[in-house]
């Protein structure tokens, strides 16, 4: 994974403690949240079978981890035969230059983009700029982020932090657009609805004029070798039918196995993530337009992406995280990331799922922190409909941050518990050079094991002994 | 090259994963049996779709069917407007339309300058309100997607419970194919539910982002 933005997983605490402050960003995470949780409670309620439902949708992601080498074998024969050109990228270094090479091979100048994580996962847009190619977001909620040049910090609501003020001052700014009629300024007072028609109106143009489509893909089917697009607003709908390529990457885990198996995830997907008994659009693309059709990219190809997932597999636990289908139920659900917000996590997934997955994804030394920004209360896990166990699998994501040499640490521990007088003088002397215990992790000589465990922790202040603040509150008292 | 090594690899990889630590998938309960399409399979439908914003008119006749459409284009207030041609020879569309200028949907830069796009469904789902567009030699799929009207001709036919019907109505319309069991299937088959939606600013639900802002749904109700 590649960060995009100043903010990194390094960095959690600091920006998490930073969003704690924030009380516009309080404020709107409050709004959205429940919002997102007022709307999906209300769906579930009348989902008849629902628990079924769940079961099957779970059963169906399960059965594409126990045999994903053959469906993905399976997928990439059944996707050729039907006309799409299959790639492999080991990682977002390659991801990127496939669709870079597929952007020249065409001769690409102008690309629109499929709201899709992964490629924001693999800094797909930088790529492409830097060959001197026009990439436009296309999902509004993307788009004004692409403007703002920030991340996402939702899942399916990436600009929910964005007043629409801030909106019109965006489209002013960096598109220079005017208001309706062309004739006024855009005022910041500019109505919702203005604002989406103004961003309609420009995308149009980037649709009409784009070379390449490129999406990301909520299921792959292996047996018919189709991708499966969900969407609400037909930025995806125009992003495959428009340009005469079309490039869908998925990150493997996204197979399924059949379209039943297809259909159980279709039936629950949309109702878990925005409440609604089917998003606006599903597509079920199955190679390029046939002869005789008048629409549909002439030119398929599907990128099957790894990226460090291939690794999670062998781990009977941590391979939950890959059960996930995105609907950002357990995100609404967490009281951190009603907190914090998505920005603070630094990396492109947020909440309890996006600290599982970037803690797998990202190099071990970035997110030593993030699974440790949880209160354990089990929230997501009520949430998921897949019925992944975040809490379960935090926990073993801190063992494997706080692995290396845990013996030392309770030989040290259990030595000074067994020896007051040792105790006493440790504590004396750290309380007297490092009351914060700052310099812990420093210390020379600290095992590399210890010292990742402590550097992973902020102790409390060292407080005096009881007894030395008892003998001076009794000084204090005999000197009055 | 380098692709090839990666597929390798990553094949390598899932493979050692799952021989260290197989995965068994205990069976799932069965799928919950769908609802009968009956008689009241319209109304359900209408009820469905009307949080969406979206009208269900039903016709008897092709006479009714062919004044709806009409109705609906003088309230959209359309001047022009591109079909699929797969439309049963009993529905003369463009004799219900003859006051507008009809547009060939040749390809989408035509299609972005015209006001209502009529298609036909191959289904539609009631548990969801979904239509179920399937592309084709002669139903383009723009036609569904640019115009700021989409209007959709549902023959009673076409009913279907919900989204478990999907596979089988995929595979009805694939394509015999020596390499593929299944069959190849159609190029493209959109669920349409609802208008085009956002609600990406402030949370302010808006119709008609990229696609139509617009869905009218006319039901056919006699044998087709």
């Amino acid at each position: 994974m590649v960060l995009t933005s100043t903010f990194t997983p390094r960095n959690f605490r600091e920006q998490s403690e930073k969003a704690c402050h924030d009380a516009t960003l309080r404020a709107v995470l409050d709004h959205a949240t429940r919002y997102f949780m007022g709307k999906r409670g209300v769906a579930l309620e009348a989902f008849a079978d629902r628990d079924t439902h769940f079961a099957r949708a779970r059963a169906a992601r399960l059965t594409a981890l126990s045999r994903l080498p053959d469906l993905l074998e399976q997928l990439e024969q059944r996707a050729t035969a039907a006309g799409t050109k299959v790639h492999w990228a080991h990682d977002a270094a390659q991801a990127r230059e496939i669709v870079a090479g597929i952007a020249r091979g065409c001769g690409a100048k102008v690309v629109v983009k499929g709201k899709s994580m992964v490629t924001e996962e693999i800094a797909l847009n930088p790529a492409l700029e830097a060959d001197g190619i026009e990439v436009w977001e296309t999902d509004l909620g993307e788009f004004i982020v692409q403007l703002a040049e920030e991340p996402p910090s939702h899942i399916i609501a990436p600009c929910i932090h964005k007043s629409r003020a801030d909106v019109a001052a965006l489209f002013r700014e960096k598109l220079g657009l005017a208001g309706l009629s062309g004739q006024e300024d855009l005022e910041d007072s500019a109505s919702i609805p203005e604002l989406t028609l103004l961003a309609r109106r420009a995308l149009r143009e980037k649709f009409l004029a784009a070379d390449l489509g490129v999406t990301g893909v909520n299921i792959a089917v292996a047996e018919t070798g189709s991708v499966i697009l969900v969407e609400n607003e037909g930025n995806i709908r125009m992003s495959t039918t428009c340009p005469p390529v079309h490039v869908a990457i998925m990150s493997l885990e996204k197979v399924a196995a059949s379209l039943e198996d297809a259909a159980d995830i279709l039936r629950v997907l949309p109702r878990s993530a925005t409440g609604q008994k089917m998003s606006s659009y599903v597509s079920v693309l199955t190679g390029p337009r046939r002869s005789g059709e008048l629409d549909g990219a002439r030119e398929t190809h599907l990128v099957i992406l790894d990226n460090g997932r291939s690794e999670i597999l062998a781990d009977a636990v941590l391979r939950e995280a890959l059960l996930c289908f995105r609907c950002g139920a357990c995100l609404n659900s967490c009281p951190v990331y009603q907190t914090i917000g998505g920005h603070a996590y630094g990396s492109v997934y947020s909440g309890p799922i996006g600290t599982l997955l970037s803690s797998l994804l990202l190099p071990a030394k970035d997110t030593r922190d993030l699974p440790f920004g949880c209160t354990l209360c089990g929230a997501c896990k009520k949430t998921c409909p897949l019925g992944i166990d975040h809490p379960k699998l935090m926990l073993r994501l801190r063992e494997r941050v706080c692995a290396g040499s845990p013996g030392l640490a309770s030989a040290a521990h259990t030595f000074l518990a067994l020896h007051p007088l040792a105790y006493r003088l440790v504590m004396g002397a750290a309380r007297a050079v490092d009351p914060h215990l700052n310099l812990l992790p420093r210390l020379p000589g600290l095992p590399s094991g210890l010292a990742s465990f402590v550097d992973s922790r902020q102790p409390p202040e060292l407080k005096k002994p009881f007894t030395a603040q008892l003998r001076n509150a009794r000084k204090k008292r005999g000197g009055a | 090259m380098m692709s090839v090594d990666a597929r390798q690899r990553i094949l390598d990889t899932l493979r050692a994963g799952l021989a260290t630590a197989p995965l068994t998938v205990p069976a799932p309960p069965a799928r919950p049996a769908s609802l009968p399409v009956g008689p009241d399979a319209w109304a359900l439908l209408a009820e469905v779709l009307a949080p969406l914003d979206v009208r269900v008119r039903l016709a008897k006749t092709p006479a009714e069917a062919a004044n709806h459409v009409a109705d609906i284009a003088r309230e959209r207030g359309a001047q022009s407007y591109a079909r699929w041609e797969h439309m049963p020879p009993a529905l003369d569309m463009d004799d219900a339309l003859a006051g507008l200028s009809r547009v060939l949907p040749d390809c989408c830069q035509t299609l972005a300058h015209v006001d209502i796009g009529l298609t036909f469904a191959q289904a539609a789902l009631i548990d969801s309100g979904s239509l179920v567009l399937v592309a084709g030699r002669e139903r383009p799929r723009a036609v569904s997607l640019l115009p700021p009207t989409h209007v959709c001709l549902v023959p009673r036919s076409a009913l279907a419970p919900d989204v478990s019907a999907l596979p089988e109505l995929l595979r009805a319309h694939a394509d015999a194919s020596p390499s593929l069991p299944a069959g190849k299937l159609p190029s493209c088959l959109n669920l349409v539910t609802g208008p085009s939606s956002t609600a990406d600013i402030e949370l302010v639900l808006v119709r008609g982002v990229h696609g139509p802002g617009a869905l009218d749904i006319v039901g056919l109700d006699w044998d087709i």
